[in-house]
């Protein structure tokens, strides 16, 4: 930093403005030039997300709870609610699980392909999740190599329950392991040898002492999956089918309420699936912002 | 390792955004120039907009194409002036209402007349649509079964779609024009004594069929395409959809087969102009021209080609006389007017409070 | 170490043990990846390469498609550069400025993440639909904004709002003002500070939101087929358009685009990746 503090510095290494009385100007000055910042930043949160956001709660409590229950008792509003919570569950639980095994693997082993699976690890962060959804398709769909062996054999990937939940595991994979791996790294392997050698077995050793530390990770990786698959929709809709109780989730739904121009519904199921992934991200920060830097 | 000019990047980035940010504002509400009454100049490239109901992609790609005919021939007509048509596609009934909701379409091409009427009744459009030539209808089309290769569930009537255990694939009346052409179809044939098991003139029977039919329903696709895909993808025993989606399926290579049954609706199409949209975008001579040569022999024939509908004379659609292609003859074919018209099947008999199908879908999700 | 192959009734050696365990675990991470992220991206390969040349080249010479593209870059740029800048002025306010209720400020920076894109998709409708919040005053001076590009650009800013602002304000807070304190003492301007202390400083983190960014744009669906009115040639951004395409039976060249969209993203990834390291390795100083 020393290069570019060096090119303020003058010759005369007195400051630059004389002292005392534009002391006070300075102050007030700084005190401005950070409200103007505040304000800037409150505006611009406040008129683009509190504003919109406020505008979907209203809508769906506007009528009390009466109204709010009567919403969701549209049909399919249950079913769509309880698939999207079975399912986001479900991929939170494996990719806890395998997106953990992946992280250790990263963090511990050097083998031939660690960079390629690091960067195979990312590309859920780049790639549009309605090419998710399409690339799926070109996989198993029924006009593929793979989806034709498994129809064949009675098995439906697309358009089933099955396409979805790798959809979810697809675009939720980076987050446990992005979340485990840094704290991986920052555990001390002393520990975990000092019980090798004490005679523990790997497992043991993992489960009492490595596991212990990883648990908040694992735990708000897994939650933030939650979050994210249960309002997944672009990977979703394109291998949907929209058959109720099966393969029609909560945002596929939401989208069929917006153009069955059900607004009240709609906000209502929005506001329930949005309540729901909020919780979880606020707890997932707390979770994660608590570990030692 | 780079140094940012952090000060003259930032200014440029934000000047770029601002100007990226005011040109695409303005050809967008230049594009779709709203609000001002004023006289009309007529521009070297009117924008026509097309909002269409979500199967006839196929035949108003080919009719509205910049090398097709009526582009072609206005153009000659009227010192160069080239037309450019633009189209959003999607569920009648949601595209109607989207042009209630401030879509600007000047032309609207939609899957049955209530859909129209929805936006007759909100005032965009403000003439007789339906006293122009053919009622407004531009092609005709049937209800039909689409089912599994060798037909293995023995599908050839609508009480065969009432079986118990039945997978049927059709779209969401709400958001879907031929999710309403299905049912008025079942309710017809079965009203007019055409089905085995359910007597002619009979509502209650009418709704019993109905209820079996929708017991066997538990989809909510967003249109007739969702269906088909649905079904291609392997899913459901049987879908019900349009004579022509049906062929343009076979005709990618589809091996499903497609079933008509003895008695069925004719699916009549109308297109109108929307009025309010038309006039404020300066278009509406364009509009009505276009709207004028959908009835000519030239786009009869490419919406039997391109779209795989029946003429628009009922006689030739039951005998299956194409303009240009051959279909199957239909035993028994009628129209929404022979069963009471529309207005009485949405207020009352069907769709109605106590309609058949009202009472049906709630007992059959009961 | 050694010990152990004498405490337990010898089955495998020790060392044999350790490779099968490694080996194992290595395995299945190598085969759940594998599976659920390469086999898809060769699958779009093979059937965009399907498609065969003509199809390439009709959809590049598709004016739909082209316009797709155009539409969808200018939509990503705009939101980017927008978000950016105001991400920092936010991760300033947020790192630096200790005000009751920036607890709150941070919640709502964050909730875009937690909400689905169909749900944003509702928000414009009920901000600037029929009888929206806004709608009058808008159509009163003949302005559209949904079915028209104007809501694209709203949806899609307000989904990419986190991400330069949850990637820079950890590295200020983690900085601290003492270098830009330093710059104040000897002369400096606010703005001089900034540009030339302050800047460099979050260079790595605010290149990683913004390639996050950039890809989160770039895909967005779910709000904008809410609200675009999906007219082709005029409202469809690229993504909408692979939609349409497989709606409309022509799965082939929706899978052209799609490998399209994901080649770019491929590339933003080398971005992403090299952004995150130098990051790291920033934080880590």
């Amino acid at each position: 930093m020393q290069e570019q503090v060096g090119t303020l510095v003058r010759e005369d290494p007195r400051p630059a403005k004389p002292a005392a009385g534009s002391r006070a100007r300075q102050v007030a000055r700084a005190a401005m030039g950070r409200w103007s910042l505040r304000s800037v930043a409150l505006l611009y949160l406040g008129l683009m997300v509190a504003l919109p956001t406020a505008a979907v709660v209203i809508r769906g409590f506007g009528g009390g709870l009466a109204a709010l229950k009567e919403a969701l008792d549209a049909p399919g509003a249950h079913q769509a609610l309880m698939l999207s919570v079975g399912l986001a569950a479900l991929t939170a639980v494996i990719n806890a699980v395998l997106g953990t095994v992946v992280a250790y693997v990263l963090v511990r082993y050097r083998f031939v392909g660690r960079g390629v699976l690091s960067t195979l690890v990312d590309i859920p962060f780049a790639v549009p999740t309605l090419v998710t959804g399409v690339m799926l398709v070109a996989l198993y769909g029924p006009n593929s190599l793979v989806g034709g062996f498994f129809i064949d054999h009675g098995f439906q990937i697309i358009f089933a329950r099955p396409g979805i939940l790798l959809a979810l595991l697809f675009v939720t994979l980076p987050l446990v392991v992005r979340t485990v791996q840094p704290v991986l790294h920052q555990l001390d392997l002393a520990e975990e040898e000092a019980a090798r050698v004490l005679g523990a077995s790997r497992w043991v050793t993992f489960r009492k002492v490595v596991l212990p530390h990883l648990r908040s990770a694992v735990v708000a990786g897994g939650l933030l999956s939650f979050a994210r698959a249960i309002g997944e929709y672009g990977a979703v809709v394109i291998l949907s089918g929209n058959l109720l109780n099966k393969t029609l989730t909560a945002p596929v739904f939401i989208y069929q309420l917006i153009s069955d121009f059900k607004p009240d519904a709609a906000a209502a199921v929005a506001t329930l699936l949005f309540g729901l992934s909020f919780t979880l991200v606020l707890v997932t920060e707390r979770l994660t912002r608590g570990r030692p830097a | 390792m780079f140094r940012l000019r952090t000060r003259h990047t930032a200014i440029a980035l934000s000047l770029l955004a601002l100007l990226t940010a005011a040109c695409s504002a303005s050809s967008a509400t230049s594009t779709s120039a709203t609000g001002s009454t004023g006289s009309c100049m007529p521009g070297d490239n009117p924008v026509v907009t097309l909002a269409g109901y979500s199967n006839v992609y196929d035949a108003y790609g080919k009719l509205t194409a910049s090398s097709g005919t009526f582009v072609g021939d206005w153009k000659n007509a009227h010192n160069g002036q080239s037309v450019i048509f633009q189209a959003s596609y999607g569920g009648s009934t949601t595209q109607a209402q989207n042009v209630v909701n401030g879509f600007p379409a000047d032309i609207v091409a939609l899957s049955l007349d209530p859909d129209v009427q929805l936006i007759q009744v909100a005032g965009l459009i403000t003439h007789d649509w339906q006293s122009g030539r053919d009622h407004g209808y531009v092609g005709t089309s049937v209800v039909v079964f689409e089912v599994r290769p060798g037909n293995p569930k023995h599908i050839e009537n609508w009480d065969d779609l009432a079986q118990p255990g039945l997978q049927i694939l059709t779209p969401d009346p709400a958001q879907s024009g031929g999710a309403r052409w299905n049912i008025v179809a079942a309710y017809g044939a079965a009203m007019r004594g055409e089905v085995p098991g359910y007597q002619a003139n009979d509502p209650a029977d009418a709704q019993r069929l109905l209820e079996g039919i929708f017991s066997n329903v538990s989809v909510m696709d967003k249109s007739a395409n969702d269906s088909l895909k649905n079904f291609q993808a392997g899913n459901g025993d049987v879908a019900i959809t349009y004579e022509y989606a049906a062929l343009a399926a076979q005709k990618s290579g589809d091996e499903n087969e497609m079933v008509i049954p003895a008695s069925t609706v004719a699916i009549q199409t109308p297109v109108a102009v929307v009025d309010k949209n038309a006039e404020s975008h300066c278009v509406k001579d364009i509009a009505d021209a276009f709207v004028e040569y959908l009835h000519s022999d030239e786009a009869k024939g490419i919406f039997d080609t391109v779209g795989f509908e029946r003429p628009v004379d009922l006689e030739a659609a039951q005998a299956g006389q194409g303009v240009e292609s051959t279909f199957a003859p239909i035993t028994d074919l009628f129209t929404t007017d022979d069963i009471g018209g529309w207005d009485e099947l949405t207020d009352t008999t069907v769709f109605g409070p106590d309609g058949a199908f009202t009472k049906a879908q709630a007992a059959a999700q009961g | 170490m050694s010990t152990q192959g004498e405490l337990r009734p010898a089955r495998l050696s020790a060392p044999t043990r350790k490779r099968l365990v490694h080996g194992g675990l290595i395995a299945v991470a190598l085969v759940y990846v594998g599976t659920l992220v390469l086999a898809p991206l060769v699958g779009i390969t093979w059937a965009a390469t399907r498609a065969g040349w003509h199809t390439w080249s009709a959809t590049f010479a598709d004016p739909t498609a082209r316009h797709a593209y155009v539409l969808t870059g200018v939509i990503t740029l705009v939101t980017v550069v927008v978000t950016a800048i105001l991400g920092v002025v936010v991760a300033l306010v947020l790192s630096r400025d200790l005000f009751p209720g920036r607890g709150l400020l941070s919640a709502v920076a964050d909730l875009p993440i937690a909400i689905s894109p169909v749900i944003v998709g509702l928000m414009a409708v009920l901000l600037f639909g029929t009888g929206g919040w806004f709608e009058s005053w808008f159509s009163a001076r003949g302005i559209r904004i949904l079915f028209a590009v104007p809501s694209i650009a709203i949806v899609t800013l307000f989904i990419c709002i986190p991400f330069v602002i949850r990637e820079v304000t950890p590295i200020l807070q983690e900085l601290g003002t003492e270098e830009e304190q330093a710059a104040k003492t000897l002369g400096a301007t606010s703005l001089q500070t900034f540009f030339r202390v302050t800047l460099p400083n979050i260079r790595w983190g605010l290149l990683y939101g913004i390639a996050l960014s950039t890809a989160r744009a770039i895909g967005e669906v779910g709000a904008v087929v809410v609200v675009s009115g999906l007219i082709a040639g005029q409202t469809e951004t690229a993504t909408l358009f692979i939609l349409r395409a497989f709606d409309q039976f022509h799965d082939e060249t929706g899978y052209v685009v799609a490998l399209t969209l994901a080649m770019v993203s491929i590339v933003l990834l080398a971005g992403i990746e090299i952004f995150k390291h130098r990051e790291e390795k920033e934080l880590s100083r």
